[in-house]
């Protein structure tokens, strides 16, 4: 924990364009950075602010990948950047998604927009030991077929049987739509649901996306009969500190940045206000 | 506890040596006759009155610098805290100061100026407007009551070696009772007409008056929500600082893209009121609520914890 508020200096290394204003950045740090999916960091461009960012990959060594949209003032500073630019980062931060409640499961990713970034990192580390998982499943609904991030990866995962890949999108120009030869609906996310056999006694559920994702689509997987503790949820919050002093992000007696951002549906029922 | 009686002289001889060591705050009447902390020059001008601002700002500034970058380096601040002393508080207050102690537990820049600083307190009659816990409360490095000194620390009883000549006879006494506007324990059955409240018209109903102005948490002793700022001026560093932020902000839950966790007044009327009786995290149980009453004095509009707290268990209980 970086109590001091001190950041480590990083240096902007690589960015991934293909997605306009969803761009995926890569940072290199002096020594290792061990963030484990679902966890995340601080990330500091010096005179303007800070955020807090998930990352966006499963990776060792001294390296930060985070999928950053730009929204506002500070990203948009981050945006102008350019290549070997130095940013600060603090963390990692929070608890992540548990792995080894995973393993010897079948696995449903869930993901709405840029919620498809925490669990990116989440889907790598499970790819990483696919021997020990059953099924391995992801939903993931956008606004529209431009802002599918990663389809590149995820496709060739769904070619090589190692991945079962269903999109949707809120909006598309024409019926049916594909993405890279994968069929993609037009519609909400939790329709998606109907089109997945699971076998919900052995199926553990990851879900990110945006706030008014979360209420139906957990109650849904727990109506399919998934245990509440097998199903988790990344939550987002406003987060200052990332230490459990600034306030911003606490919901029922917790802090999100230091108890989460991942809980599991067991734990958001008995938090009031949660989801 | 040690204890040693006092006679007259004893708050000047006091003074000297708090003086002599670095600067000394306490309640000092105004000419507007308000009591607020300010910098104390003679003993006689302590106010009985407790300050219209607690002494929180002493050890969680307003804004603080937390960093700045030069060449590439982020530094801290180099400056080291000063020695202090705040002199003349209430029990409640004492008690305050102690929950921002765990509050901040692993916070260096909190914990810098704590170890600079000395606490002495002071007994006081409560007012119509109190409502202070019932129980021990935490008594400084010395504690003043019924013409007696009370030693509560190492560096407590650091000071009475040096205010030997003035003091009389030592004798070892338990801290005297105090008179307390008692408000018993009873946060289980707190917790539990909270928790059945979501949603309820109560909250609607006093928040309607709600100006978001944060006043009360800005008097609050204990209130501690903080924002973190970067700051560049033209020709100088980069820097980070901590500011005070407010939980009736309407940005204070706010995230990108536009959502946001506590959109209503209902809501963030309910969150100021879990985080003082129930606590966050670590600190979840324990009321942060020392019954000083400030917040219900500065409210604009009238509105009172105290009162919303009887409310919850009178409308929970029927």
């Amino acid at each position: 924990m970086t109590l001091d508020f001190v950041p480590r200096t990083a240096i902007l290394e690589e960015i991934d364009r293909q997605v306009p204003d969803h761009h995926l950045f890569r940072f290199r740090l002096p020594n290792a950075f061990p963030i484990a999916p679902g966890q995340f960091a601080e990330l500091t461009i010096p005179g303007i602010g800070g955020f807090a960012v998930s990352t966006a990959a499963f990776a060792a060594g001294p390296l930060f990948h985070a999928c950053i949209r730009r929204i506002g003032r500070v990203t948009d500073a981050l945006y102008r950047l350019p290549l070997g630019a130095r940013v600060g980062l603090r963390g990692p931060f929070g608890k992540g998604f548990p792995l080894e409640e995973f393993l010897g499961r079948d696995v449903l990713l869930i993901a709405g927009g840029l919620g498809m970034a925490p669990l990116r990192a989440l889907l790598q580390a499970l790819v990483a030991r696919r021997g020990e998982i059953g099924r391995l499943s992801l939903l993931y609904g956008a606004h529209d077929p431009r802002v599918i991030l990663f389809k590149d990866e995820l496709n060739a995962l769904a070619r090589q049987g190692l991945l079962d890949l269903h999109y949707t999108v809120d909006f598309a120009a024409e019926i049916p739509w594909r993405i890279g030869g994968i069929a993609c609906q037009v519609g909400l996310l939790p329709q998606l649901l109907d089109t997945v056999r699971l076998r919900p006694e052995r199926t553990v559920a990851a879900v990110c996306g945006p706030p008014g994702l979360y209420r139906c689509v957990l109650d849904e997987l727990a109506g399919f009969g998934l245990a509440e503790e097998a199903i988790f949820a990344s939550l987002e919050r406003r987060m200052r500190c990332g230490i459990g002093q600034c306030c911003h992000c606490a919901v029922a007696g917790v802090y999100v940045c230091r108890d989460g951002p991942v809980f599991s549906l067991a734990q958001l029922r008995r938090m009031e206000g949660a989801i | 506890m040690k204890s040693f009686g006092v006679g007259n002289g004893f708050g000047e001889a006091l003074l000297a040596i708090l003086q002599s060591r670095g600067r000394v705050f306490g309640p000092i009447r105004g000419a507007d006759g308000i009591c607020r902390l300010g910098p104390l020059t003679r003993w006689t001008s302590l106010c009985a009155d407790p300050p219209y601002l607690p002494p929180k700002k002493y050890l969680f500034p307003p804004r603080e610098r937390l960093w700045s970058l030069m060449a590439d380096e982020y530094r801290r601040n180099g400056r080291p805290e000063e020695a202090m002393a705040l002199v003349g508080l209430a029990p409640c207050d004492l008690r305050a100061i102690d929950y921002l102690d765990r509050v901040f537990a692993d916070d260096p820049h909190y914990q810098e100026r704590r170890r600079r600083t000395l606490l002495v307190g002071i007994a006081c009659v409560p007012r119509e407007e109190c409502a202070c816990r019932v129980g021990d409360y935490p008594p400084g490095d010395l504690f003043l009551a019924d013409d007696r000194l009370w030693c509560g620390s190492m560096q407590g009883e650091d000071l009475v070696a040096q205010l030997r000549p003035v003091l009389g006879d030592e004798q070892d006494r338990p801290l005297p009772p105090r008179e307390f506007v008692g408000r018993p324990q009873e946060n289980g059955r707190l917790l539990a007409a909270f928790a059945r409240s979501a949603g309820a018209p109560l909250w609607a109903r006093i928040a309607q008056g709600c100006l978001s102005c944060g006043a009360c948490s800005a008097v609050c002793p204990t209130c501690t929500c903080y924002d973190i700022v970067d700051e560049v001026l033209p020709g100088k560093a980069p820097e980070r600082f901590r500011t005070w932020d407010n939980c009736f902000f309407s940005s204070f839950a706010l995230v990108a893209g536009g959502h946001n966790f506590h959109r209503e007044r209902a809501e963030r009327l309910r969150f100021r009121f879990e985080h003082k009786f129930f606590g966050f995290g670590p600190l979840r149980g324990e009321t942060s609520c020392v019954g000083c009453g400030r917040c219900a004095r500065a409210c604009p509009v009238g509105i009172s914890l105290e009162e919303i707290r009887q409310t919850l268990l009178r409308e929970s209980s029927r």
